[in-house]
C-alpha cells in the first residue's frame, strides 16, 4: 500500500442545541443512533468503505464519549502503517490558540498536522448526518474538473432549503454536477433546493491560503466564510450531486423520524448494506449475548441489537443494547438507548431515551396509542422513573433528575430539570 | 502482580469429538458454534481471562484452521501485553516422521519446552470442550492450601451417566482415594470435569515416568491417586460436555431458559468478534410486521419475518414470509425462505432451505439414524454447512443431510425418516 494521497477532516465537535439532553454529555456525532452504533459511525464507514483510511476527527464539544468511541480507529480498520483515526481536540500554544471558534478555525488551528500528510486532496466532511457515499466518486469528479473545491450537494424540499447551505450550478451535460455559480448560508428566501452535505475536497494549497485569510474576519465556518470567499476570488468550485438518503436530523423530531426510518419492510437507510460498524468495545457491547425473547413477548416492525431481554410488547422501535422490556410493558414508536429498563405495565408511546434509565412499574410516557402525530418525549440519560408517573407527549426531562424533582403527572411539553 | 496469578494454562482443543457428527465435519470440536454468537471454546477461554490467567497454550491436533482463525492474537480474551499471550501449540514432528498425539498425557509431553519456556509453581489443564463457568484463581489456592500434589475439578453427576466420566472417591478431607475411569457399575456420583491443577515439578516428573502414559485419566491420575496426593476441588453448578448432538441441543436450549443456570452474559463470556462470519458487521437484528417469536434467542444481524420458537438463532439468520422455525438451532446466515418450516433441526452455516420445503417432517422420533444410531435418536435432524434444501423437499427425523448438498442432490421430494443424504445423491 502506499502511502494514502487523501486526509480525511471530521468536524465533530459541535453540540446542536435542538436535540436538547441527547446532546448534554455528548456531542451530536456520538449520539447513539439505529439500535447499536453513533452518529459518526456513518462518515467513518464511508471512509472505511471508500478506502480512505487517514482520518482526523476534530473533537470540542464534551470529547470524551467521541474519544471513547473513537479508540484505536481499529474498528474501522484505522490502523496500521498509514491507517490511523487521530483525535485532534483544541489546544493552547505560545501564540495564545484557544478554542475553535468554527469549523473552519478548527481547521486552521491544526494545519501543521494537515500539512506534515502532504495529502494531495483535503476531505472535510462533517461527522453529524446519516448517509451513504462513496467519497472516491467525488474525488475523481474533483480530479477530473480540476476543481480547487467540490462541494456535494443534495436536493431537498424548497421549504426546508432556508435550513441548509444553498448553491446554485451550471445545470450542464455532465449528470454528476458542474460550476457551483452562488451559496447562501441559511437564506431566509432561497433561490435553489440544491443545498450542501457539508461534504468538500479541497485543493490542499487553495484550502491553506483561504483559512489563512480567513483569520482576518471575525466568523470562522466554511459555509458561511470560505465558500463565498473563494467564489469572490473565481476559484474553481464545483458542486457535486448527491442523492439518497441524508439524515440531518437537528431536531429531536428529525432525529426520531430518521430512527423510524430504519424500520418497514423497505427502510430508507440499511445499516448493515451501507457496511456501517460501530466500535463494539464502546459500552462492552461485544460482551452482550443474543437477545432474549420470552414467552409471552410481541416484537413487530422492530430492530434490537444483542444484549436486550423482551418480555412485553415492542412495536415500531429500536431497542440498544442491554434494554429489558418486561411482562405487560408496552413499548412503541419509541427509541431507546442502551441499558433502559422498563418495569412491568409501563406504556412507552413515542419516547426517546437516553442510556440507563429505569421505568418503574406502571409508567406511562408520551401520546396515547392511536397517534404518532404528537411531539416525541425526551428522557435524559440515569432517571429512576417513579411507579405510576404519567409523562405527556413533547415534554422532556433532564438527565439525573433527583428523586424530589418528580411529578405525578408532568404536562405536554413541559420541561423538568 | 499477584503470585497465584501467575499460573501456565494448557488447553486441550485437538479432540475430534466425532459424536458431534457433520458438526465437526470441518471443524475441531471446541470451534463448534453455541448460543448463536460463540464457540465451545469461548466459555474456557473467558474462564482462563475472568481468572486472571495471563499465558494460555492451546493443544490443537484435529482441523485447527477454524479454531486458530477463531482465536486471532487472543486479544479478544485480552491475552495480548508484555506478560499475556496465548500460543497454539500443534504436533510437530518428531523423533519420528509421524509423531501425532497420542493422548491428552501425550500431548502435554510433547510440549515441555512450552512449560519450561513458562516457569510457574502450578500448570492448570482443561478442556477446551465444556459450558460452565469457573474461577480457576479459587481452584489453586485450594490446591496450594491442600498442599496437593494434583487437584481435580470434579462434580456431583447422575449415577447413570457416571461411565462416561473418570470418577473418583474421597474421604473426609476430599483427597481421592480411588479412580475409576468410565465404569461400567457406578460406585460413586462424583464426575472428574476434565479440569486438573498440577504441581509444576509433580507434572514434569509424572510425564517423564512412561512415555506410554499417554492419557491423564486413564494413566497419569489413577497412579498419582495410588501413590500421591490427589483433592478433588468440588464444583456446583452449571457443567455440561456436549459431545453429543442430544448434549448440544439440550445446552443449547437451557440458554433460553431462566433457571437454567447458563448465561453467557452473566458468566462474562467473550467471543472473537472479528473472526470469521465477522459478528462485527452486523446490524441490529430486524423483526418484521407479521414476525412471531416465542422463547427464543436471537443474535444482531438476523432478519425475522416469519415465526420462532424455543429456537436459537445465530447473526445472520434470515426467516422469510409465513416460515416456521421450532425447537432449533440455526448457525450463522442460514435462510429459510417463504413458508417453509424447521422443526428440532441443527442448521450449519448458511444452509438455505427452500419455500414450502419442511426440515423434520413427520411424527415418528424414533426411527434412529441408519449410519449413525448412537448419534441421533431423538428426532434431532442435521443439515451441514452450505447445504441447499429444495422448495416443497421434505426431509424427516435424524436425518443428516452432509455438508455443501446442491439441489440436484435430491433424487426423491422425501428424505425418510433416520436417512443420510450424500452429496452424489446417494441415500444411506
Amino acid at each position: 500500500m502506499l502511502k494514502p494521497t487523501t486526509l480525511a477532516m471530521i468536524l465533530a465537535g459541535g453540540r446542536v442545541d435542538e436535540l436538547n439532553v441527547l446532546t448534554y454529555y455528548r456531542p451530536k456525532s456520538a449520539v447513539p443512533f439505529g439500535g447499536f452504533g453513533r452518529v459518526i459511525d456513518f462518515a467513518l464507514s464511508n471512509l472505511m468503505n471508500s478506502g480512505i483510511e487517514r482520518v482526523a476527527i476534530l473533537s470540542q464539544y464534551r470529547s470524551y464519549s467521541l474519544i471513547n468511541h473513537i479508540s484505536t480507529g481499529a474498528a474501522w480498520d484505522m490502523i496500521g502503517r498509514y491507517r490511523r483515526a487521530s483525535i485532534l481536540p483544541p489546544f493552547t500554544a505560545s501564540d495564545g490558540s484557544n478554542w475553535y471558534r468554527g469549523s473552519a478555525d478548527a481547521i486552521f488551528k491544526n494545519l501543521d498536522f494537515v500539512r506534515y500528510h502532504a495529502p494531495e486532496d483535503i476531505l472535510i466532511l462533517s461527522g453529524d448526518h446519516i448517509y451513504k457515499m462513496d467519497y472516491q466518486d467525488m474525488i475523481a469528479f474533483h480530479h477530473e474538473k480540476d476543481a480547487d473545491l467540490t462541494v456535494a450537494l443534495i436536493k431537498v424540499p424548497q421549504e426546508e432549503a432556508h435550513r441548509f447551505g444553498v448553491a446554485t450550478i451550471d445545470e450542464g451535460e455532465d449528470l454528476r454536477g458542474g460550476l457551483l455559480r452562488q451559496y447562501w448560508e441559511k437564506p431566509a428566501q432561497p433561490e435553489s433546493d440544491w443545498v450542501s452535505l457539508t461534504v468538500f475536497c479541497f485543493k490542499p494549497e487553495i484550502l491553506y491560503r483561504a483559512l489563512e485569510e480567513n483569520q482576518a474576519g471575525q466568523s470562522f465556518e466554511f459555509g458561511r466564510d470560505i465558500i463565498p470567499l473563494l467564489l469572490r476570488q473565481h476559484c474553481r468550485v464545483y458542486g457535486y450531486k448527491f442523492s439518497g438518503y441524508w439524515g440531518y436530523t437537528r431536531t429531536v423530531e428529525e432525529y426520531w423520524q430518521s430512527n423510524m426510518d430504519l424500520l418497514g419492510e423497505r427502510p430508507l437507510i440499511d445499516m448493515e448494506q451501507w457496511g456501517i460498524r460501530t466500535n463494539l468495545e464502546h459500552r462492552g457491547i461485544r460482551d452482550c449475548q443474543p437477545s432474549l425473547i420470552g414467552d409471552c413477548a410481541i416484537i413487530e416492525n422492530s430492530m434490537a441489537y444483542n444484549g436486550c431481554l423482551i418480555e412485553g410488547t415492542v412495536r415500531n422501535s429500536i431497542l440498544f443494547p442491554g434494554v429489558h422490556v418486561a411482562k405487560g410493558a408496552v413499548v412503541e414508536n419509541s427509541v431507546l438507548f442502551f441499558d433502559n429498563v422498563v418495569s412491568e405495565n409501563c406504556r412507552l408511546n413515542k419516547v426517546v431515551a437516553d442510556v440507563n434509565s429505569v421505568y418503574g412499574e406502571g409508567v406511562i410516557i408520551g401520546a396515547d396509542a392511536d397517534g404518532t402525530a404528537a411531539k416525541a418525549t425526551v428522557i435524559g440519560w440515569n432517571n429512576q422513573v417513579p411507579e405510576q408517573t404519567i409523562i405527556e407527549n413533547g415534554a422532556t426531562i433532564y438527565p439525573n433528575l433527583k428523586m424530589g424533582k418528580w411529578l405525578r403527572n408532568v404536562k405536554s411539553g413541559e420541561v423538568l430539570r | 502482580m499477584i503470585k497465584t496469578k501467575e499460573a501456565l494454562v494448557l488447553l486441550l482443543a485437538g479432540g475430534v469429538g466425532s459424536r458431534l457428527n457433520i458438526l465437526v465435519q470441518n471443524r475441531a470440536k471446541p470451534a463448534v458454534p453455541f448460543a448463536g454468537l460463540y464457540r465451545i471454546i469461548d466459555f474456557s477461554l473467558s474462564n482462563v481471562m475472568n481468572s486472571g490467567l495471563k499465558k494460555v497454550g492451546v493443544l490443537t491436533q484435529y482441523k485447527p484452521l477454524s479454531l486458530m482463525s477463531h482465536m486471532g492474537t487472543g486479544e479478544a480474551w485480552d491475552f495480548t501485553g508484555r506478560s499475556r499471550g496465548v500460543k497454539v501449540l500443534p504436533p510437530r514432528t518428531g523423533s519420528k516422521d509421524s509423531d501425532w498425539y497420542k493422548g491428552t498425557a501425550d500431548a502435554v509431553r510433547r510440549n515441555i519446552d512450552f512449560i519450561e519456556a513458562n516457569p510457574t509453581d502450578e500448570i492448570v489443564i482443561l478442556s477446551g470442550d465444556h459450558i460452565y463457568h469457573m474461577d480457576f484463581d479459587a481452584m489453586i489456592e485450594y490446591h496450594r492450601s491442600k498442599n496437593a500434589d494434583v487437584t481435580i475439578g470434579m462434580m456431583v453427576v447422575p449415577k447413570s451417566e457416571i461411565h462416561q466420566f473418570g470418577a473418583g472417591i474421597i474421604d473426609r478431607h476430599n483427597r481421592i482415594v480411588e479412580w475409576e475411569e468410565k465404569p461400567r457399575i457406578p460406585r460413586t456420583n462424583l464426575a472428574s470435569m476434565g479440569i486438573y491443577v498440577f504441581d509444576r515439578k509433580y507434572l514434569l516428573n509424572a510425564l517423564a515416568r512412561d512415555k506410554d502414559d499417554v492419557d491423564f485419566g486413564m494413566h497419569i491420575l489413577p497412579w498419582a491417586i495410588d501413590n500421591d496426593s490427589v483433592f478433588a476441588y468440588p464444583f456446583y453448578g452449571y457443567w455440561r460436555d456436549v459431545g453429543t448432538i442430544q448434549a448440544y441441543w439440550d445446552a443449547n436450549m437451557d440458554v433460553l431458559r431462566k433457571d437454567s443456570g447458563i448465561s453467557p452474559q452473566k458468566w462474562k463470556i467473550r467471543t472473537n468478534v472479528e473472526a470469521d462470519g465477522r459478528p462485527a458487521d452486523r446490524a441490529a437484528a430486524r423483526f418484521g410486521s407479521n414476525a412471531r417469536l416465542r422463547n427464543a434467542m436471537v443474535a444482531a444481524g438476523c432478519d425475522i419475518k416469519g415465526i420462532v420458537e424455543n429456537s436459537v438463532l445465530a447473526p445472520g439468520v434470515i426467516v422469510e414470509d409465513g416460515a416456521v422455525v421450532r425447537n432449533s438451532i440455526l448457525f450463522a446466515d442460514c435462510r429459510i425462505k417463504k413458508n417453509a418450516m424447521v422443526d428440532l433441526a441443527i442448521l450449519d452455516k448458511r444452509v438455505c432451505v427452500g419455500e414450502y420445503a419442511v426440515v423434520g417432517a413427520g411424527e415418528n422420533y424414533t426411527v434412529a439414524n441408519r449410519l449413525k444410531p448412537t448419534h441421533l435418536y431423538t428426532g434431532i435432524t442435521l443439515i451441514g454447512k452450505g447445504a441447499h434444501v429444495p422448495p416443497a423437499q421434505k426431509i424427516g427425523r435424524n436425518c443428516v443431510i452432509n455438508s455443501y448438498i446442491k439441489e440436484s442432490a435430491y433424487l426423491q421430494n422425501i428424505v425418510e425418516d433416520g436417512e443420510s443424504l450424500f452429496p452424489n445423491g446417494e441415500i444411506v
